[in-house]
């Protein structure tokens, strides 16, 4: 590691950079052109954010509060625990512990600094990683292991049994920085009493272990709020998802992006909330209309990601969808499976999606529980991806109800879990009438293959597939 | 002196299976070694744990799996697509690793496109990743449930009887493999490393019983070995390993492999599963608590105890850290474990490979030489 790059610490960047650009419109507008132009290294990556209005100085806000928690987290005398993407902060914010996901930390990075996080990711190699291990967690893990990043508390993760990949980050770091461990440990079933009893009894030892790291009971009042909550968050969402699929469609590009953000980043805190009524006014503005959230105005494809996105510098992904005329469906990172969603709804078992009680305490743990063993990944990762309840049917069923022409597959070669069946899951996709796309880059590492050959690559399928 | 179990660890089907098979019996394969082999035992039914021994290429395995795939589920579902497999009247996916998860996957798909590549009995045993009283529950009850299928399959019952007869046979082979250690841990040792793994690997390939018979005549034929015992001792360490060659050409006439710590090695013998229990609770719990493997997340600090336990029995001058590329399980493991042992002055190397017919000899060798260079 260059030791420029040790001078500041990886989150305290991230929170400076994030907490100037979302005042950047507190002044008028000439005042805030202006100023983008004393940024010009980040110019061109916030100015996506500002063109969205309300819905982006929003989301730029509620990633700096983010950021603004995890900086500030001791001198407020709270705990930090390291976490996950497809894990449910909202336990944490309930038991008053400041969560640092690194997947999103590796975003930031990813997308905002030309020379991405290669860094810290080439720093977990130094610490004893293997160089195929996955890039998300590494781009930001990387500074954590260097002592550039603010003091962890303990490590949670709740992929083993899913992600292997992912789960092995998080316990490397647990014993390379020597703090205390929990894993959420997934079935291969999603459903039936055994799976459930299965993630009750491991939520609740969970509970127990945090407890203990905090010196703090479990606040039932608190959690009780915080499920509310996620239930008014989910009916935005819902909202959303339904109007997601007017042709055109309504949502620009980068919602899904906001979306999934959003909600990993405050679920169940109002802060989340704001954003995400912000998002849902206006495509609630464009479906009135009549109008594509395209920026070019015109939707030519719709395509379903079935996995992430890619997180290129500068908004460089959505740039090309847009240029192109590529309406983002969302993927499995951007749904959620309340029981009133339109997933749930369109795939019509009760038992797949989750619902929120709130009277009990018993009833709220084994709510929160239900909801963490169906978010992204967590839900349908798990088991053969052709089985039940899981990758091939909640894309084929989103496909259907998106009237999908194609399908994305974006990952990182870290990623065992995908690689080892996408090209099953795409032969049978394309059975199914679906063009999928597979891109062979990495999410989080543009040295793998440059941005400049995924996009020519993409363009190309687009072309030979006649999609546009 | 002659080895019996050479021939077994350089093949798949040998001559015990054939005439297992002959005798009307059936063949179970699975993929990694969380399966209590003592269960099909009882049942009339030979456990075989899979290997991609003599797979020539990958190209039926790159065709289903990812590129970023390990090579050694690969070459077991090339060999299986190759018809290598044909011995087997059913196979066992076990959650390893998320490679080998995915086997899972790829091989349904594959039995799809080529006629017999698929055994008829397929069935996936979901084992936890972590060893506590509610993960046991589930582990009990995957095995119950794994019971009934082969029951109802194979049209045979389970019997508790037959069953501690069983266990008391696979107990027997685990002392016997203790002896074989003992034999290792050996100033002198009698044994090279890849005469060792040839006879471990053979226990998951051919009857117990006769596996037991073999190993008494052979421990008595070791214990009348002379060797001066001059040669650097090296415990090697990591991702699965079942290739003989790989240890021989780490021994080459400078070291011989004294220790290991892997999986198709010595890690799952030491201990002795209790004869007394419930059969079935015996063997979940042996199998889910006894684990060694960096699947078991968070368990860090057992398994360097156990690895520290292990280098200081066998009296090893050099650890060989080593994993299958894209294995980021041992491979990041073996970081921390380079990390810790450096710390503690026994040298250690990290050695990342390929497995199969892609082993790149040349290289590992000159690694290998300079290591053994180094502890010189």
């Amino acid at each position: 590691m260059r030791k420029e790059t040790k001078e500041y610490n990886y989150d305290w960047m991230m929170w400076r950079i994030f907490e100037a650009a979302s005042r950047v419109k507190d002044g008028s507008e000439k005042e805030s052109r202006e100023l983008l132009n004393y940024i010009p290294s980040f110019k061109a990556a916030l100015e996506p954010m500002f063109s969205h209005g309300e819905v982006g100085t929003s989301y730029l806000r509620v990633v700096a509060r983010y950021l603004d928690n995890i900086i500030h987290a001791k001198e407020r005398g709270q705990k930090t625990a390291i976490s996950t993407f497809c894990f449910s902060p909202a336990i944490l914010y309930a038991m008053d512990v400041v969560p640092i996901t690194l997947e999103l930390l590796s975003v930031m990075g990813t997308i905002l600094w030309k020379r991405g996080t290669s860094e810290y990711l080439e720093y977990c190699c130094e610490a004893g990683f293997t160089e195929t291990s996955c890039s998300s967690q590494r781009g930001s893990l990387g500074a954590y292991l260097a002592g550039l990043g603010v003091d962890i508390d303990f490590v949670l993760c709740d992929s083993p049994g899913v992600c292997d990949t992912n789960a092995n980050a998080f316990a490397f770091a647990s014993t390379y920085l020597d703090k205390p461990f929990y894993q959420l440990n997934m079935p291969p079933n999603l459903t039936g009493e055994r799976s459930r009893e299965y993630h009750r009894a491991d939520f609740r030892s969970m509970i127990s272990f945090i407890e203990e790291q905090t010196g703090k009971k479990l606040d039932q009042d608190r959690l009780r709020e915080i499920l509310i909550e996620i239930e008014v968050q989910d009916e935005i969402c819902d909202e959303i998802e339904e109007l997601q699929r007017l042709k055109p469609n309504p949502a620009p590009v980068e919602y899904p992006l906001f979306i999934y953000a959003t909600r990993f980043l405050f679920s169940g805190m109002k802060e989340g909330t704001v954003v995400l009524r912000n998002i849902l006014d206006k495509v609630r503005e464009n479906a009135s209309l009549g109008i594509s959230g395209i920026a070019g105005g015109e939707e030519k494809v719709r395509a379903l990601f079935c996995y992430i996105d890619h997180y290129t510098t500068n908004f460089r992904m959505w740039d090309m969808l847009n240029d192109n005329g590529v309406a983002h469906l969302g993927g499995i990172l951007s749904r959620q499976w309340d029981i009133s969603s339109p997933l749930s709804l369109e795939k019509g078992d009760p038992e797949e999606g989750y619902g929120i009680r709130t009277g009990s305490l018993d009833e709220m743990i084994d709510s929160i529980a239900e909801i963490n063993s169906r978010l992204p990944m967590i839900k349908s990762i798990r088991g053969p991806y052709d089985m039940p309840h899981m990758w091939l049917e909640d894309n084929l069923a989103l496909a259907r109800m998106y009237d999908a022409d194609m399908i994305v597959y974006s990952g990182t070669p870290g990623c065992r879990n995908t690689w080892g069946m996408i090209k099953l899951f795409a032969r049978d996709t394309e059975k199914q009438g679906y063009p999928t796309y597979i891109m062979y880059s990495d999410a989080f590492d543009d040295r793998v293959e440059s941005w400049e050959t995924t996009r020519d690559r993409f363009e190309e399928f687009l072309k030979v597939r006649r999609l546009v | 002196m002659n080895n019996p179990f050479m021939d077994i660890a350089r093949t798949l089907e040998n001559k015990y299976i054939v005439q297992w098979k002959e005798n009307g019996n059936a063949v179970i394969g699975y993929t990694c070694s969380y399966l209590p082999d003592e269960i099909l035992y009882s049942m009339g039914i030979l456990p075989f744990r899979m290997r991609g021994t003599g797979a020539g290429s990958t190209s039926i395995g790159d065709t289903y799996f990812g590129p970023f795939i390990c090579s050694m589920p690969k070459c077991i579902l090339q060999l299986a697509g190759e018809g290598s497999y044909g011995f087997l009247d059913g196979a066992v996916v076990i959650p390893g690793c998320d490679s080998m998860r995915r086997m899972d996957d790829c091989w349904r798909k594959a039995g799809g496109d080529i006629e017999g590549a698929l055994p008829e009995f397929f069935h996936h045993l979901g084992v936890p990743h972590k060893a506590v009283d509610y993960s046991l529950t589930w582990f009990r009850q995957e095995i119950e449930e794994f019971v009934a299928a082969v029951e109802k399959h194979f049209s045979v019952k389970i019997n508790e009887d037959r069953l501690r007869e069983s266990v008391k046979t696979y107990n027997r082979g685990r002392k016997l493999l203790r002896e074989l250690q003992e034999l290792r841990n050996l100033k002198s040792s009698p044994v090279s490393g890849a005469e060792s793994m040839a006879v471990i690997l053979a226990g998951s390939a051919i009857p117990r019983d006769i596996f037991n018979s073999l190993l008494e005549e052979y421990l008595a034929e070791l214990r009348l070995r002379k060797n001066p015992g001059t040669k650097k001792r090296i415990l090697l360490a990591g991702s699965a390993n079942d290739d003989v060659e790989l240890l021989q050409l780490i021994e080459g006439d400078k070291a011989v492999v004294v220790a290991d710590n892997i999986c198709f090695g010595t890690r799952f013998h030491p201990d002795i599963v209790n004869e007394d229990a419930d059969p079935v609770s015996a063997l979940a719990e042996h199998y889910l608590f006894r684990s060694e493997c960096p699947r078991m997340f968070g368990d860090y600090k057992k398994r360097y105890s156990i690895l520290r336990e292990k280098i200081d029995s066998a009296g090893v001058d050099g650890v060989i850290l080593q994993n299958i590329r894209f294995c980021d399980l041992h491979g990041s493991e073996n970081g921390l474990f380079e990390r810790d042992l450096e710390k503690e002055g026994i040298p250690s190397m990290r050695l990342e490979r390929e497995y199969g017919p892609m082993v790149e000899t040349g290289r590992v060798k000159m690694r290998v030489d300079a290591f053994l260079e180094r502890i010189g």
